[in-house]
């Protein structure tokens, strides 16, 4: 248990209690059974009790810890997070530009991104991986599965 | 044992396409178990779009096939760079390794192949002789013992798959919230839709699946780096002496036994199996010091259980429609977008799905031992492929897949915000598979649990009144209890030693 798991278990307790509050809004029963609300209410509950133990328990993890020599063991590596959060924000531009650009060529500027500036892989590497992946995920599914895809300006 | 159903099962799976998809699947299987950071839960989802527009046999053939394989592939891995290729492989690594330092690479390897055959083998001989009485008790069952068992597997899962319990737990209540996206079945009412068209139907298995255990981990393998360095060790004498088989055979046996019924529990599966089986041989053995240093039992023991571990796992889920790990749960979403509805049903009105998969497992163990014995070279040599070249081949691959389930960029998008989650889980220990397993599970949960309180006009005495529900219920709590008490057990003998010293 580290400190993120406070932040963790806090927030998925709020998540949980933003549940229970919508799920408040649903039938809770019916005559015979209970209703579409039944379930959601019961689980947000125990969702809410499970964070904040892990919440409490990381907590008192964390001051066990301030007392002792090997803290900051478990620091995440800035430069990896960075990586992490650079291929997420390509994925998302991916998934914005492919209505426009066309689902293959986004995956293949996605691709390119991902191997030659957050990988920095060899730039012959970097576009052989990512143009043999898009020829062969293209061949697959859109030649030999028949898989409508949203095509762009190139015509696929 | 219906020996009719057994030859249809022989004249399905000997078809010319149902051979190449079986070969194809213990190939890939092979290989992704080979791969450290993409196990065969990632595998079966990623490659869970290609078989569309197969039949559904074909498709669970195949994917049946990417699930024992990787059991295969996992010691390549093991033995030769000391990082198990998936998490059931682990306790090969302790003999493995040093066996290969010590030049021994290939016994270890060929030993590991030849136990995976013989506990593969014998464990479908079980499934076949264990699925069919199961599905027919299983038949008596209602709703309260359906809702029992399921829980019996989310609280199983949760507990076992190592780490901290409480994160199993809240993975598991998480992954079942999320089941209850959508229009409700009985009402029809709209639950957390936001008045969002796409989530109607609710979240889709797939996306979630394919979000956690592979884009999670690629994404984890950005942050931290795979360096792959294998050993260099020349792969000869894959043959087994005498003395090795002397050493190995009771290992084997024992391994199969505990594999396959560990297999069967729900939630155990393969790693706790290979983890059962290594602990149980040390107890055994003549030479327990000797354990760690390189022996070929220490091999030959976890090898046969995480084989015969995956092929018992198909038990609850053919049987009873009942998934028992991540990989397991993967499948049964593949069979339902199939139309097939896996359990005791199944086994009458689809015998070929089980019988075809049964007979393709006795020739995919035989594809398996033929690929790892002479071509064992050949897979260690995707070791030295690169894996920052295997991220974007098998993200390209996912995002395709992902796409191609509904031809919908929404569920390319859930798989993204999944990917990113996963990556978290996996920095900070919180386990995917109970949650994707709850996921899967439940929409029927709560329709058991539903059906039990109708039938009992609101008393939830129904779970407990009826023999067989309390029964799987109380093992249901043993299996939250116990792992408590046993923790509190060792912490408490922890801090007497602190004491001591």
């Amino acid at each position: 248990m580290t400190r993120a798991d406070v932040f963790a278990g806090l927030l998925l307790a709020a998540g949980f209690s933003a549940g229970l509050w919508e799920a408040c809004s649903f039938q809770y029963g019916t005559e015979f059974a209970p209703g579409p609300g039944f379930a959601p209410v019961w689980l947000s509950a125990i969702g809410i009790v499970l964070s904040l133990l892990i919440a409490l328990n990381a907590f008192k993890a964390t001051r066990r810890a301030e007392h002792s020599t090997d803290e900051g063991s478990d620091a995440p590596d800035k430069a990896g997070l960075l990586r992490v959060a650079a291929t997420l924000a390509g994925l998302v531009a991916m998934l914005a530009i492919a209505p426009w650009l066309g689902l293959v060529p986004s995956i293949l500027v996605f691709l390119l991104f991902l191997t030659l500036y957050v990988q920095r892989l060899s730039v012959l590497t970097g576009i052989g991986a990512s143009a043999a992946t898009v020829f062969f995920v293209y061949v697959v599914f859109v030649r030999l599965l028949d898989v409508p895809i949203p095509s762009g300006p190139l015509g696929f | 044992m219906d020996l009719d159903n057994l030859l249809l099962g022989f004249s399905i799976a000997l078809s010319p396409t149902n051979l190449l998809f079986a070969f194809l699947g213990v190939f890939l299987g092979t290989i992704i178990g080979a791969l450290p950071g993409i196990g065969p839960s990632a595998g079966v989802a990623v490659l869970l779009p290609v078989t569309f527009g197969m039949s559904p046999v074909t498709a669970i053939i195949m994917l049946a096939g990417i699930y024992y394989g990787a059991m295969y592939g996992g010691t390549i891995t093991s033995v030769l760079i000391n990082t198990p290729g998936e998490s059931s492989s682990v306790m090969t690594t302790l003999d493995g390794f040093q066996m290969a330092l010590k030049g021994r690479a290939g016994a270890a390897l060929g030993m590991a192949a030849i136990g995976s055959f013989i506990a593969g083998t014998a464990s479908v001989v079980l499934l076949m002789v264990a699925a069919p009485p199961l599905a027919d008790l299983a038949v008596t069952f209602g709703p309260p013992e359906y809702f029992a068992l399921m829980v019996l597997g989310l609280t199983t899962l949760a507990s076992l798959t190592g780490g901290s319990m409480l994160k199993g737990m809240l993975m598991a209540v998480v992954g079942l919230m999320l089941g209850t996206i959508g229009i409700d079945l009985m009402i029809g009412a709209p639950r957390f839709t936001f008045e969002n068209v796409n989530l109607l139907d609710g979240l889709d298995f797939l996306p979630v699946a394919v979000g956690l255990f592979a884009i999670g981990e690629l994404l984890f393998n950005i942050y931290r780096p795979i360096r792959m360095e294998p050993i260099k060790a020349k792969l000869s004498g894959l043959l087994p002496t005498r003395q090795d088989w002397r050493d190995s055979y009771g290992a084997i046996a024992r391994g199969t036994c505990i594999g396959f019924f560990v297999g069967i529990l729900p939630g155990a599966g393969a790693t706790i199996a290979s983890f059962l089986a290594y602990a149980t041989e040390k107890r055994v053995s003549k030479r327990p010091e000797m354990f760690g240093t390189g022996i070929i039992e220490g091999v030959a023991a976890p090898e046969s259980a995480n084989n015969a571990a995956s092929t018992g796992a198909l038990v609850p889920l053919m049987a009873l429609g009942i998934p028992g790990s991540g990989t397991t749960a993967v499948m049964l979403g593949a069979l339902t977008m199939y139309g097939m509805q896996p359990g005791p049903l199944m086994l009458s009105t689809h015998p070929e799905v089980f019988w075809g998969l049964v007979a393709s497992m006795y020739i995919g163990n035989v594809m398996l031992l033929i690929l790892n014995l002479p071509l064992a070279p050949l897979f260690a040599s995707v070791l030295r492929v690169p894996y920052s070249i295997l991220i974007p081949i098998i993200t390209g691959i996912a995002l395709f897949g992902v796409y191609s389930v509904e031809n919908s960029l929404f569920n390319v998008g859930v798989a993204i915000v999944f990917g990113g989650v996963g990556f978290a889980m996996r920095l900070y220990g919180y386990p995917p598979a109970p949650l994707v397993l709850a996921l899967v599970l439940g929409p029927m949960l709560e329709k058991a649990l539903r059906q039990s309180l109708q039938m009992s006009l609101g008393s939830p005495e129904i779970f407990v009144t009826r023999p067989m529900s309390a029964l799987i219920l109380v093992f249901a709590v043993l299996a939250v209890v116990y792992p408590l008490i046993s923790g509190m057990r060792s912490r408490r003998r922890s801090r007497a030693l602190a004491d001591v010293r």
